[in-house]
C-alpha cells in the first residue's frame, strides 16, 4: 500500500504499448494499487519493441515497457479462454477502475465489452482508448499512433512543408495524448461515482481527442463560417517574426518575438544592427509580411553563436527564445536535475535505471515511479493466491493448462 | 429514455476560480467543466486576454466578445470580470475563492504572489484550497523564470529534436500542442488532488511544469539516451522505435492529400501486396520478412506512394482496411467537418452563442456512457457577473453598481 492520493483505487490493466498503459501509469504514480494483466506467452508487445540495452533483444529490458510500467503489479493471464476470463472477471469485482486499449471487435469476441464487465461488477469504470474510438463507421478500423495522429488534421494543419508530407511529432503523441485525456476522465468518473451512480464506460479516441481540443479548437468555428482554411507553411506562426526554428552555431534556437518590448530587447542584443532600426518593425505583424527578411538577418546573427549563449542572453532581457535541446541535453539538464524530475528506480535485471519523474508535483502527495516495471508474470502468486484466493492447486493447474 | 432531469456528472459541486490565460489556463476549466465542475474565468478590461482578440470573428465583429477560436478553446468556462490593479478587486476575488474548492492560475512564477493571490494569502480565505500553478518550467529550479509561448515550450524538452523530415532540420508544430494538452493534464492534477483533499481534508498547490509534462511524450526517445547514449533524431513519419514499415503518409488523388499506412506484421503486409494487386516488386526477398522490410523501408515507401498515388484517400484507407491494413485519411481542417467517423461521434456542434448567433465549436470529445458532458461556448467579457457577485456572494444591487461605475467590477 501507498500513501499517494490514490490510494486505495484499484485499477487492473489489460494493455499494451502505449495509450492504456501510460494511462494506468499516471494513476500508479500518484498511488492507485495498479496490477498490469499480461497475455502469455510473450505479454505486451512493448517489451518486443525495445530500445534495449546494447540492441540486444530482451523482452525484461524494453525502454518502452520499462519507461511505461513503473509502479504497477504484472500478472500473466490468458483472458481468452474460460478460466482466464473467470478469473480476470474475479479480478475486476475487486477492482475500481479498467483500463483498455484492445479492438472493439477483440473485447467483444471474449465477452469483455462493457455491458459484460458491468455485470461483474456495475461500479467499475472502465477506460476504453483505441485509436478513432467505440463508436462510429472507423470503430473496427485497425488503427495505431500514425494513423489517429493524421486523422486528427494535426499534421496537414500544423508540420511540415507545403507540397510534403504532413509530418508527426518523432514519438507516440497521440496515444499520449488520448492517454492523458483518459486519464482525465476517467479519473473523474472514478471519483465521481457517487454523484453519478455507479460506474460507466469513458471511451477515449485518440484522433478526435486532438481534432478537437486542437486542431478544431483553433480552426473549425472559422472554417464552418467561412469556408476558408489554412496549411501547414513549413515556417511557423505566419503572422509574426521573429517565429520559427533558426539555426545557430552548434543547432537550433526557438526564436519567438511578439510583443513590442521583446523586439526592441532583440534589436539591443544583436547590437542595434543598421536593419532592424524601422519604427514599424516594432509591430509584429509588419515583422510577419517581412519574415523572410527578418529570419534571414535574425540567422546571420544566431549563426556566430551557441544555443545556450543566445538563451541565455535573450532569456536575461525577456526576450523567449529558447533552445532546441536534443534530448541528451533535455536530460541532462540542471533544472531538472534540482527538480527531481530525473529519477531512478531499482530492476532486478537491469540494476539501477533512470527514468522521468512525476508529470507535476504534489507538494502533500508526491508522486512519481517508486518500483521498476515488472517482470513478466511476477506477481501471479501475490495477486490471484493471496488477494483474490486461488488455491495453490488451482493455480498450478492453470499454468499447467497455459493460462497463466 | 425520456427524462428532463439533467444526468449527474462526476465533478458537480465543484467550483473553480480560473486565473488561467490565453490557451492553456482556459483548457484546464474547460476540462472541469464537461466533467460538471462549476468555472469562472477571472479577467479585466484593464488587460484584455489576447485569446479574445485573435481572428477570425463570429459575423465579422472584431471585438473581445467575437473571437471564434476563443469561443470553442474556452467554452465550459464562465467569466467574471474583476480589475486585480485595485485592492477592492483583489478582495472581490478572496471572496470568490472562499468560496471555490480550486484555484487555477497560469501566469509567470510569482505574479499571483504580487498580486496578493498567491497561495499563502488564499489559504486564509480556504483553507482547504487546491491550487494549481501552471508555468513553464515550474515554481523553482534554475529555469523557473523562463520565458517561453505554448508554440516554442517543446524545444526544452527533447521533443523538437525529434520532429522533422528524415535526417533534416527540426521543424516546429505551427501552434501550440502543449497548450491543449497541458489544460488536459492540469485537470487530472487537480483532480488527484481533489481525491487527496476528499480522504485527508487537506488541499495543496501543484507545481505544474509544462516543460516536465511535455517531456512525459519524449520517454521512449530518453530511455534509449538512457540506456544507449543515443539522442534521438529526425524520422519523418517513420516509427520511432523501427517496428513497422512501412510506417508513413502517402500521396492520394487530388490536392494536397495523403494517406497513413503501417503494418507490424506478415498478415498486414500481406493484406497490403493483395490490395496493391500483388506486384512484382512485393515478392522481392528483401521485402519477405519484417525486419528485412524495416531495413528497405526507404525503398519500399517510394514504391507505395507510387502506387497510392492515384486513389480517393478516404476510398483506398477503406480498402486497405478491408484487407487488415492499419489506414486512415491524412485530413485537412476542411476534411474535420466532413469525416464520416467525426461526424458520426458528434465531435463538432453547432451551438447558440448568448450574444444571438450560431457558431461551430467542439462538443464532448469522450463519450461517456453514463454522464453526458456538454460545454457551452466560450463567455462573452463578464457574462456571469451578476450571477456570482449578486447572488453567490450576496452583493447588494447598490454595491454592485457602484463597483460597476468605478471599474472594479470590469
Amino acid at each position: 500500500m501507498t500513501d499517494g492520493a490514490l490510494a486505495g483505487i484499484r485499477v487492473i490493466e489489460l494493455g499494451q504499448l502505449v495509450s492504456a498503459p501510460y494511462c494506468a501509469k499516471l494513476f500508479g504514480d500518484f498511488g492507485a494499487d495498479v496490477i498490469k494483466v499480461e497475455l502469455p506467452p510473450e505479454g505486451d508487445a512493448a517489451r518486443r519493441w525495445g530500445p534495449f540495452p546494447g540492441d540486444v533483444p530482451d523482452s525484461e529490458a524494453s525502454g518502452l515497457y520499462q519507461f511505461l510500467n513503473t509502479n504497477k503489479r504484472g500478472v500473466t493471464l490468458d483472458v481468452t479462454v474460460d478460466a482466464g476470463r473467470d478469473l480476470f472477471l474475479r479480478l475486476l469485482a475487486s477492482a475500481d477502475v479498467l483500463v483498455e486499449n484492445n479492438p472493439p471487435a477483440w473485447m467483444r469476441q471474449h465477452e469483455l465489452d462493457y455491458a459484460s464487465v458491468a455485470a461483474a461488477n456495475p461500479n467499475l469504470v472502465m477506460i476504453s482508448i483505441t485509436a478513432f474510438g467505440q463508436t462510429g463507421p472507423y470503430a473496427d478500423w485497425n488503427g495505431c499512433d500514425l494513423n489517429a495522429f493524421h486523422l486528427s488534421a494535426a499534421g496537414h494543419r500544423y508540420c511540415g512543408r507545403p507540397g510534403e508530407p504532413p509530418l508527426q511529432h518523432g514519438t507516440f503523441s497521440a496515444d499520449f495524448y488520448g492517454a492523458v485525456t483518459a486519464a482525465t476522465w476517467g479519473l473523474a468518473a472514478t471519483i465521481g461515482r457517487g454523484r453519478v451512480g455507479g460506474g460507466q464506460q469513458v471511451d477515449v479516441s485518440c484522433a478526435e481527442a486532438i481534432a478537437a481540443t486542437f486542431v478544431g479548437g483553433q480552426n473549425i468555428g472559422g472554417y464552418a463560417q467561412d469556408g476558408i482554411f489554412d496549411r501547414r507553411t513549413g515556417v511557423s506562426m505566419g503572422l509574426a517574426a521573429p517565429a520559427a526554428i533558426i539555426p545557430c552555431k552548434d543547432g537550433h534556437v526557438w526564436m519567438l518575438v511578439l510583443e513590442p518590448g521583446q523586439w526592441d530587447g532583440l534589436v539591443k542584443i544583436m547590437g542595434n544592427p543598421e536593419w532592424a532600426q524601422p519604427e514599424m518593425f516594432r509591430d509584429m505583424f509588419v515583422r510577419g509580411e517581412n519574415k523572410d527578411f527578418i529570419h534571414a538577418m535574425v540567422e546571420e546573427w544566431t549563426m556566430e553563436r551557441t544555443k545556450a549563449e543566445i538563451m541565455d542572453i535573450c532569456q536575461a532581457a525577456d526576450v523567449p527564445a529558447t533552445a532546441v535541446f536534443t534530448v541528451a541535453e533535455a536530460a541532462e539538464h540542471p533544472h531538472l536535475r534540482e527538480r527531481g524530475y530525473l529519477t531512478e528506480v531499482e530492476h532486478p535485471h537491469l540494476g539501477t535505471l533512470a527514468t522521468l519523474g512525476a508529470p507535476f508535483l504534489l507538494p502533500e502527495s508526491p508522486g512519481g515511479p517508486r518500483t521498476a516495471a515488472p517482470l513478466l508474470g511476477r506477481h501471479n502468486d501475490e495477486v490471484f493466491g493471496a488477494e483474490i484466493g486461488v488455491s495453490a492447486g488451482e493455480l498450478d493447474r492453470l499454468r499447467a493448462d497455459g493460462v497463466i | 429514455m425520456q427524462s428532463t432531469r439533467p444526468v449527474a456528472r462526476p465533478l458537480e459541486g465543484i467550483r473553480v476560480a480560473n486565473f488561467g490565460w490565453v490557451w492553456a489556463g482556459p483548457v484546464v476549466g474547460q476540462t472541469l467543466a464537461f466533467l460538471g465542475a462549476e468555472v469562472y474565468k477571472v479577467e479585466s478590461r484593464a488587460r484584455v486576454d489576447m485569446a479574445r482578440s485573435l481572428p477570425p470573428f463570429a459575423g465579422g465583429v472584431r471585438d473581445a466578445d467575437h473571437s471564434l477560436s476563443q469561443h470553442a478553446c474556452w467554452a465550459g468556462n464562465g467569466s467574471v470580470t474583476v480589475n486585480l490593479k485595485d485592492p477592492r478587486g483583489v478582495a472581490l476575488a478572496h471572496d470568490l475563492i472562499a468560496e471555490c474548492d480550486v484555484v487555477v492560475e497560469n501566469f509567470g512564477p510569482g505574479i499571483m504572489d504580487k498580486l496578493g493571490l498567491g497561495y499563502e494569502d488564499l489559504l486564509a480565505h480556504r483553507p482547504d484550497l487546491v491550487m494549481l500553478s501552471m508555468s513553464a518550467a515550474g515554481q523553482f529550479g534554475p529555469l523557473r523564470g523562463l520565458r517561453t509561448y505554448g508554440l516554442s515550450l517543446a524545444s526544452i524538452t527533447g521533443l523538437d529534436s525529434l520532429t522533422g523530415y528524415l535526417d533534416g532540420p527540426p521543424m516546429p508544430m505551427e501552434n501550440a500542442f502543449a497548450d491543449p494538452y497541458n489544460g488536459i493534464m492540469s485537470a487530472f492534477a487537480i483532480i488527484v488532488a481533489l481525491a487527496h483533499r476528499d480522504r485527508t481534508g487537506k488541499g495543496q498547490h501543484i507545481d505544474y511544469s509544462q516543460q516536465e509534462a511535455v517531456m512525459q511524450m519524449v520517454g521512449p526517445a530518453y530511455m534509449d539516451y538512457v540506456m544507449n547514449g543515443r539522442t534521438g533524431n529526425q524520422l519523418g513519419n517513420r516509427h520511432p522505435l523501427a517496428a513497422a514499415a512501412p510506417h508513413g503518409v502517402f500521396p492520394c488523388a487530388g490536392d494536397d492529400n495523403w494517406i497513413s499506412i503501417a503494418v507490424f506484421d506478415d498478415d498486414a503486409w500481406l493484406g497490403l501486396v493483395r490490395a496493391m494487386g500483388d506486384p512484382a516488386w512485393a515478392g522481392a526477398p528483401e521485402l519477405a520478412t519484417h525486419s528485412a522490410r524495416v531495413e528497405h523501408i526507404g525503398e519500399l515507401h517510394e514504391k507505395i506512394a507510387a502506387w497510392t498515388a492515384a486513389f480517393d484517400h478516404r476510398e483506398l484507407a477503406a480498402r486497405l482496411q478491408s484487407d487488415g491494413v492499419a489506414a486512415a485519411p491524412v485530413n485537412s481542417v476542411a476534411d474535420l467537418l466532413d469525416d464520416p467517423q467525426l461526424t458520426e461521434r458528434g465531435t463538432f456542434i453547432e451551438v447558440s452563442h448568448p450574444l444571438g448567433f450560431e457558431e461551430t465549436i467542439y462538443g464532448a470529445y469522450v463519450k461517456t456512457s453514463a454522464s453526458e458532458a456538454s460545454a457551452p461556448p466560450g463567455p462573452y467579457m463578464g457574462q456571469d457577473n451578476e450571477r456570482v457577485f449578486r447572488g453567490l456572494l450576496g452583493m447588494p444591487e447598490e454595491r454592485y453598481n457602484d463597483l460597476v461605475a468605478e471599474q472594479v467590477i470590469y
